[in-house]
């Protein structure tokens, strides 16, 4: 396994600058299974998915205030034991998130019932704090709140419906 | 978190409002003198005013819902937003077209009868980007549930129902090739019954599957019921249209066999399903009804009526004496009548997402329903299907009087459904309940 390669942009963005086309600029370089470790100013949630997409995981660790270093190593190829169609997933885990400390069955409710119970209890969650829900049916128009919000979410098909694990921004 | 792309649809609104001012428009076209259905189909005026009803009213309406339906049955999002623009635009403009096209034929103006088929091939164009929009999303996400499956099959007629009818346009507007294209002109009323079955009935009942068990709580599996629904529904319209229009070429016999069958198993896809929304309404969890899926049972009676109608004019060999009252029905009471009840919900619905979605766990947020007075729409509801009954009456016993008051009871009831829409979406009775402003919301746009 090849090192990681170290981009560090904490300069550039104390500076207001644009590090994104260096990030992707580095990502293209990135030889076979090789990682990338980004030293940034804040947790680049954004950045999570985008590289999600790409295929990669990432794991953060606060070094301390407007210091952060998130590590993107590429996924490990998955054995096709699910259907394509069975994840709906948004966050590509939640490794290293805490334990729930809210639990919402939704099963029952007619739309948007679920909707309004997970955003009044994502209000109600501390910084980090996630939030659990079982509701029955992928709950679409949930998503783009939850994003204005800065929120993260991680979604799995279950048998009862659709399990849902959702963080509130830091 | 850039995944996240299932948000409202920018252009659905618009689309609906653009429907209901076309559908308003068709009724005042019928009211300035139009005796249909009391008279042949094919009159130019009757024509004209179809067309404004199926292309202007239901398609907008249809295609309008589905660019918000489709994603949220696939949790993928349209191809293009933008593109659902140009299918707005291209399905307006060329609907005038057509529609001043069959005015000029009818008038004796051959050179401005050209706007016919110009505007028939704006319309293809407006369906095929409106087909690709939809069907990526949908067929990416196979295995689709049922309700996608029955959206696709109806894409498919949607996308015959418009070749055939560009192909008629041609045929009237442009006489050098009248003499190739003119044969087909018998299969018209195949083409009705590609775009009024095959493309419009089965779509809504395709929604109607997702959207019925989901406000009523009812299970969404329909198990054989559904799947038989969607076969039968397919393989009949299919046989009934194809051997229908193979028929224009050749008397053989087995062709009239084929359509017969065809025929038969629409009848009983009809009943099955007509059978199985019943056992929603019955298994539902919710033990309130809301008003548009109370006033959609009326639209469910008018699908029953109108097939019963038809098969007993097929079986005494009269469908074209009834074919212009069975369109009526169809039209008016089954698949506008069940536009008119769902847009008492969806509206209401996208105008609270649009409006409070932000504001949600953040203080006091209206309930979807304190947008609307369910009371206030009984009466018109009541007043709309009533119309369409008597109507119908009165179109078989062809009087066209009697005709043309209904439609004007028609018309009164659209408009005050109308003006409850527009209450929805203005936050009347929101505002009447909580004190909320009721200053326009804004269009959905697309944030972030």
């Amino acid at each position: 396994m090849p090192e990681p390669l170290t981009l560090d942009v904490r300069d550039e963005l104390r500076n207001g600058g644009e590090p994104l086309p260096r990030i992707f600029q580095a990502v293209s370089r990135l030889a076979p299974g090789q990682a990338l470790c980004l030293l940034v100013t804040f947790e680049p949630l954004p950045l999570y998915a985008v590289l999600g997409r790409k295929g990669f995981d990432h794991k953060a660790v606060r070094h301390g205030e407007g210091d952060w270093e998130v590590l993107f190593s590429p996924q490990v190829p998955q054995a096709k034991s699910a259907s394509p169609a069975a994840t709906i997933s948004k966050e590509s885990s939640t490794a290293g998130w805490p334990k729930p400390s809210t639990y919402l069955d939704n099963r029952g409710l007619e739309p948007p019932e679920p909707m309004i119970r997970i955003l009044d209890a994502l209000e109600h969650l501390g910084p980090g704090e996630v939030l659990e829900a079982l509701n029955e049916r992928d709950p679409v128009f949930l998503y783009p709140e939850l994003q204005a919000r800065g929120a993260a979410i991680h979604t799995e098909k279950v048998n009862e419906g659709v399990r849902l694990m959702i963080r509130r921004a830091g | 978190m850039a995944v996240l792309s299932n948000r409202l649809s920018r252009w659905t609104l618009p689309m609906f409002t653009c429907a209901l001012v076309n559908f308003l428009a068709a009724q005042g076209l019928i009211l300035a003198g139009l005796t249909w259905p009391a008279e042949s189909i094919s009159t130019s005026g009757t024509l004209a005013a179809v067309h404004l009803l199926v292309i202007g009213w239901l398609l907008l309406l249809v295609l309008g819902a589905l660019f918000q339906f489709v994603p949220v049955i696939t949790s993928r999002p349209l191809v293009s937003q933008s593109m659902a623009l140009v299918t707005l635009i291209a399905l307006e403009t060329g609907m005038v077209g057509m529609v001043g096209g069959f005015f000029s034929i009818g008038a004796g103006y051959p050179t401005l009868a050209m706007a016919l088929p110009l505007g028939g091939l704006a319309v293809c164009l407006g369906v095929l980007i409106a087909c690709w929009n939809i069907g990526v999303p949908l067929i990416r996400s196979r295995p689709l549930p049922l309700p996608g499956r029955m959206i696709l099959t109806g894409l498919a007629f949607l996308i015959l129902t418009v070749t055939l009818g560009f192909s008629f346009a041609l045929t009237l507007a442009v006489p050098v090739l009248a003499p190739y294209l003119a044969p087909l002109l018998a299969g018209v009323g195949d083409h009705a019954l590609a775009g009024l079955g095959g493309w419009f009935t089965l779509t809504a009942m395709g929604v109607s599957y997702k959207l019925l068990p989901m406000f009523m709580l009812a299970p969404e599996e329909r198990g054989i019921a559904g799947d038989s629904v969607h076969i039968l529904g397919t393989v009949g319209f299919a046989l009934a249209v194809g051997a229908g229009l193979a028929r224009v070429w050749s008397a053989a016999g087995p062709l009239r066999t084929a359509e017969l069958v065809g025929y038969a198993a629409v009848a009983i896809a009809v009943v099955l399903y007509l059978w199985d929304v019943a056992k929603i309404y019955r298994t539902r969890k919710r033990t309130v009804v809301e008003a548009h899926n109370r006033a959609a049972i009326a639209a469910f009676a008018f699908l029953g009526l109108g097939s019963a109608l038809a098969i007993g004019f097929l079986m005494t060999g009269h469908l074209s004496v009834g074919a212009p009252a069975i369109v009526f029905l169809i039209v008016f009471g089954w698949l506008g009548g069940l536009g008119l009840t769902q847009l008492y919900k969806i509206v209401p619905f996208l105008t609270w997402l649009s409006r409070y979605g932000s504001s949600l766990g953040r203080g006091h947020v209206p309930r979807v329903q304190d947008l609307v007075l369910e009371r206030r729409s009984y009466p018109w509801f009541a007043l709309y299907f009533l119309g369409v009954l008597v109507g119908a009456l009165f179109g078989l016993l062809g009087s066209p009087r009697g005709f043309r008051a209904c439609i004007a009871l028609v018309t009164l009831a659209t408009v005050g459904l109308v003006i409850e829409y527009w209450r929805a979406w203005r936050g009347h009775y929101a505002h009447l309940r909580h004190g909320e402003s009721a200053t326009p919301p804004f269009l959905p746009t697309q944030r972030g």
